[in-house]
């Protein structure tokens, strides 16, 4: 277990919507969790629930809704939708108050009101999208002042051919700066292989890719991190030169690893890096990602829907429902004291490996409908123990405190 | 005993791939048997011949390969011999599978409805034919050794017996549509209160959906209830309350309030499963009375007319006609034991040409003809259930000696190859170089043993036919005749059941809703995109159930589902082998699913069965380091310490090894693992496992730690249950 109390990745609020027709799909509501750094982060649920999009939104694939992303404080994700809604209710709020008033002095003050409120709301939405543009932009810009400071000052005493190598290295540097996006430090494992990998690249090239945008152009450089990788992951360099094809399925995922450290990222997401790979080859993979992790202090939001290696793996857990997160705290408390209706059902849905225990297992059926009452309490996420988060209305929080007891 | 019926058998079945790098074995002599209603799990790594085994069984093998040996024997016939017409009959049919990836088993162009119900109305057609075959031919053979028994030379009495027939044959027919007349309105009552049930459950809780579609349904469903079996008393207040929901759905609409239409359809519900209660009359022997007397049903309840009906039934023809069929039975059953008594007696006589120290090619072949005959005729064609050593007979010992003169050819060509690798491997040593290879074995088949095999296959069956002949006196020929009646009924039903396009409509979405799908008439006409992974495998579950198979082969069906869809999908699975006597072959490498699902485990690793058992055996005593590696290497619940990968990669089976295949990964390897691959041991009589760890002469060496620990968990959470 990690103490460390630094927020690494900060979600607050995320809505992710997709248009369907005339209508909208809801893949992620209103999910909010924290991202310690080293830590890792399990995310588990139903396929449909919404942990892929959760991790595609916060590497910015998509364009979310509605909600914040944070990421070592920076605001890397917003959406606006929160703040139209506020302008939507505020102007049919305000409108009603002004029908009925009748005192003219009044009216124009409730409207002037209105139009402040409406005018913060759209600052909101124009910093929102700022942010969402800029922030690499910004970032890039710290890192090229930087490097300005380290180096002017220091090509300024040198002479001669100090002065030239001095003035090389800082170009290169400084295109490398001038490239680099904060998103970079977030990188994705992706759960098909196969699929991930470009067939007509060589390992190489798949594994360098990212370093060549980045504008590294030194071979020799390339070569040599490449190589490293490759031989962090556990594969050797003769490896590099071949193509995806010839490799089996959890030498796949193991190129997909080192393509995705070669960046020195802080923050993995993995995205089911194991649910296509046999079992010897999955105990694998989750042992080299467990080794880096603890090489590189690395932090991981790892996305999954077998639970034991979610419990294995990870230090704490989120279980989302359809675009909700459910229930919220530690591995070991999560499966000690399941409190969510969901989180019962979906714990006694693993199968073991204990035929005996596997003919006396039944599973716990969760039927919304028939689970909560929601028409009088609102369900929020609640507080129950320290760390322990559950989605419910009063009446239920109070039900679940005695039950953990 | 039904549970030891062999639905299945697989012998020494061995299928290499041509591929341009040189031959990949992927299947090396396997064996196991499925029993009716069992489930049996193969697990074992990608690349370990499960999948190859099951497309073998199933026909649909890629082109590049070659079936070197084995044999696959369902319904007495060997699967890799027979014709790809009649592979047609049994494929989908008979024998179904679910594929791995349900991406790509759907056809992406044709809606779901579709794709579900083409299988069903092109089987429906195919099997009014066969039944209708099937059915003749068999009531052809009874009546025939009906006569000889009864009439041999007596032609009144022949024809007598053939009118019995013939009677037999019409009313059969007469029964069968009265009996779906009856099951149309009985299935409609139980559906529509099942729907029912729910739509008051969601009215009270306010939260129905698609109500008037809904109504509408129940509506035409409660109304086809109406049947003189069903809802018949009632029929009047029935349809009253049915012309009433409307105008309650329609005040409660408006007034946001349902108590009254809840309260119509309490009262629907309640009538109809009340009705769903009532005893069924005795249509079988309805459709006699029907046919035969010419009078009009007597007026009477349900039990007392059953009663009439049965004794009418059996007074005028039933007794009578079982008791001739029972006595063509016995005369069958008796010739034939005459003919296997021969046929021991020829087998016996003439296994001695493949005794001799060489075999001759072509008396071995005529042997082989003249054996294949007189054990064909001695087989008793009017039993139900297939005999199957003797059906193949033939085409094993076919196999047999064909794989002896093969091995004689290429024993002479390993032999050359040696002598010629070891003359260079000389030379070059002579030369006073040292060459970075060095040569291969030559590897000679042991023609012994091959002879051995072909002798083994005649004992075989001569000892089975001795058993036959042995339980002659406890044969219970009362229970038999009842079997073939049965079996004459069911092939009668299979005639008149005639599959139309809304009845496979309506099918394919009771089986939709079977199977977990919501709102199943509107994801009828979606296309395959429109579904998530969950939703589109229990399309491909219900396209395989929807042709009622006999054995189901599952090819990973849950590996790309989560954990609550995959806890589903495999209780769907269960329920519909319990409820349908399914035999399952279930592939997986998911330990903890084999565990929920199977009676038996074979572990499977290069092509090979390594291990074999129930899955008590397999999973607390298992013997084999691999099933060992497997149980360690995947966490459980309570693994904290660091998990036991299994070292390296399968290896290439272009050249498998020489000894036992898992040896290079094998922690407990020892040296005779490199260099021979261990035999089957037997633990115990359900438990065999390939390792030399299990040899007398082997040092004892316990299963890995964290094997041991797991098992003690289990135990101990087991207690715990047990103590709840």
């Amino acid at each position: 277990m990690q103490n460390n109390e630094e927020v690494l990745l900060k979600v607050d609020h995320l809505c992710q919507y997709f248009k369907m027709g005339a209508s909208e799909l809801k893949a992620v509501d209103d999910v909010s969790f924290d991202i310690k750094k080293g830590e890792v982060f399990g995310l588990v649920g139903e396929s449909g629930c919404g942990k892929t999009t959760t991790g595609r939104s916060i590497i910015k694939i998509y364009d979310i809704t509605s909600g914040d992303i944070f990421f070592k404080g920076v605001r890397i994700g917003a959406g606006k939708r929160s703040y139209i809604n506020k302008i939507k209710s505020a102007r049919e709020e305000y409108g009603k108050k002004i029908a009925e008033e009748k005192d003219p002095s009044k009216k124009k003050q409730l409207a002037e009101e209105l139009k402040g409120i409406i005018s913060e709301q759209r600052n909101n939405i124009k910093a929102a999208k700022f942010d969402q543009k800029n922030c690499d932009k910004e970032y890039s810009a710290k890192l090229v002042e930087e490097i300005k400071a380290k180096y002017l000052s220091q090509i300024e005493k040198a002479e001669g051919e100090e002065k030239q190598k001095l003035l090389k290295e800082y170009k290169n540097e400084l295109r490398k700066a001038k490239n680099t996006k904060l998103v970079t430090q977030i990188q994705m494992i992706f759960q098909d292989p196969i699929a991930s990998l470009d067939p007509r690249m060589t390992v190489r090239e798949i594994i360098s890719e990212g370093l060549i945008i980045q504008g590294e152009r030194d071979k020799a450089v390339i070569d040599e991190k490449v190589y490293e990788m490759l031989e962090l992951v556990g594969l050797v360099r003769e490896h590099a030169s071949r193509y995806p094809h010839e490799f089996s399925g959890g030498q796949r995922q193991r190129i997909g690893v080192a393509r995705s450290i070669i960046m020195k990222p802080e923050l993995i997401i993995a995205d089911e890096p194991v649910s296509a790979l046999d079992v010897s080859i999955q105990a694998q993979v989750i042992n080299l990602l467990n080794d880096l992790r603890e090489k590189f202090g690395l932090t991981i939001l790892f996305i999954a829907h077998d639970l034991s290696v979610v419990k294995y793996f990870s230090d704490r857990i989120g279980v989302m429902y359809f675009g909700k997160m459910v229930e919220l705290a530690s591995s070991d408390e999560l499966f000690k004291n399941p409190l969510h209706p969901y989180t019962k059902s979906l714990l006694s849905a693993i199968p073991l490996p204990d035929p005996e225990y596997e003919k006396q297992r039944k599973r716990i059926v969760y039927n919304p409908l028939e689970s909560h009452d929601y028409s009088t309490f609102k369900p929020e996420m609640h507080e129950v123990a320290p760390g322990h988060f559950v989605y419910c209305s009063e009446p239920e929080l109070e039900k679940y405190r005695l039950e953990i007891k | 005993m039904m549970n030891t019926e062999n639905k299945l058998q697989v012998r020494d079945l061995t299928i290499s791939f041509r591929t341009s790098n040189g031959k990949v074995q992927a299947v090396r002599g396997i064996n196991f048997e499925l029993k009716k209603g069992e489930t049996l799990a193969i697990v074992g790594e990608s690349g370990s011949g499960k999948s190859v085994t099951s497309k073998a069984i199933l026909g649909i093998l890629a082109g590049n390969s070659i079936v070197e040996g084995g044999e696959i024997i369902y319904d007495g016939k060997d699967l890799l011999k027979i014709s790809e017409d009649e592979f047609h009959k049994i494929r989908g049919d008979k024998i179904a599978m679910i594929f791995q990836d349900p991406m790509s088993s759907l056809n992406p162009i044709v809606k779901i409805g579709r794709q579900l119900t083409e299988a069903m109305l092109l089987k429906g057609k195919a099997r009014q034919r066969e039944s209708r075959v099937h059915f003749n031919s068999m009531l052809e053979l009874l009546r025939r050794s009906m006569i000889k028994a009864i009439a041999e030379g007596d032609s009144e009495k022949a024809a007598e017996l053939t009118e019995k027939c013939k009677k037999f044959d019409k009313f059969e027919y007469k029964h069968l549509a009265l009996e779906s007349k009856y099951n149309e309105a009985h299935e409609a009552a139980s559906e529509a209160s099942f729907d029912l049930e729910n739509i008051i459950f969601e009215l009270s809780k306010n939260a129905a959906k698609d109500l008037k579609y809904r109504l509408d349904k129940i509506k035409s469903l409660a109304l086809k209830s109406i049947h003189t079996y069903v809802v018949n008393e009632k029929a009047e207040e029935l349809k009253q309350l049915v012309s009433a929901v409307s105008k309650a759905a329609a005040e409660g609409k408006k007034s946001d309030e349902y108590g009254k239409l809840i309260d119509v359809l309490t009262k629907i519900k309640d009538i109809l499963s009340e009705a769903v209660a009532f005893d069924a009359p005795n249509f079988f022997s309805m459709g006699y009375y029907l046919t035969y007397s010419g009078e009009e049903l007597p007026d009477m309840s349900v039990e007392e007319l059953n009663k009439f009906l049965r004794k009418y039934l059996d007074d005028n023809f039933m007794l009578d006609f079982i008791a001739n069929a029972k006595e063509g039975i016995i005369y069958s059953a008796n010739e034939s034991y005459r003919e296997k008594e021969e046929a021991i007696a020829f087998l016996r006589r003439h296994h001695s040409v493949f005794e001799k120290e060489t075999l001759d090619k072509k008396e071995s072949y005529a042997a082989l003809k003249s054996l294949a005959k007189e054990v064909g005729e001695s087989i008793d064609k009017l039993e139900i259930v297939k005999d199957s050593l003797a059906y193949t007979f033939a085409s094993g010992l076919k196999t047999e000696i064909d794989s002896y003169f093969n091995a004689i050819a290429k024993n002479e060509k390993e032999k050359k190859r040696f002598e010629k690798e070891s003359a260079k491997f000389e030379r070059l040593a002579a030369k006073g170089k040292a060459p970075d290879w060095k040569v291969v074995p030559a590897s000679i088949t042991d023609l012994e043993l091959k002879k051995k095999n072909i002798i083994r296959q005649i004992e075989r069956l001569c000892d089975h036919y001795e058993e036959k002949l042995a339980a002659r006196a406890t044969r219970d020929y009362d229970v038999e005749t009842v079997a073939m009646i049965d079996y004459l009924k069911d092939q009668a039903s299979g005639v008149v059941t005639k599959v139309t396009k809304t009845m496979a409509k309506n099918r394919a979405i009771k089986l939709m809703e079977e199977v977990g799908i919501p709102e199943p008439r509107k994801r009828y006409n979606q296309y395959p995109f429109e579904f998530s992974g969950g939703m589109r495998q229990r399309i491909v579950i219900a396209i395989a159930l929807a042709a009622n198979p006999d054995i189901l082969i599952c090819d990973e069906p849950t590996t790309a589902l989560d954990v609550t869809i995959q806890s589903q999908i495999l209780e769907l699975i269960n329920r519909f082998k319990e409820q349908r006597h399914l035999s399952v072959i279930f592939i997986t490498h998911d330990l903890g699913v084999v565990a929920n699902m199977a009676d038996r485990v074979a572990v499977m690793y290069a092509g090979k069965i390594v291990e074999y058992g129930t899955s008590e055996d397999v999973f607390y005593h298992a013997a084999h380091p691999y099933t060992w590696a497997l149980l360690s290497s995947m966490p459980d619940l309570d693994t904290n310490e660091k998990l036991d990968a299994i070292p390296g990669t399968p290896p290439n089976m272009i050249y498998p090894p020489v000894g036992d295949a898992f040896a290079a990964r094998n922690k407990y390897a020892m040296k005779i693992d490199f260099e021979l691959q261990p035999p089957m041991f037997k633990i115990s009589d359900t438990h065999y496992a390939a390792t030399w760890l299990l040899h007398p002469d082997a040092p004892k060496i316990d299963p890995p730690k964290t094997v041991t620990d797991r098992i003690e968990r289990m135990k101990q959470r087991r207690g715990g249950t047990d103590a709840e």
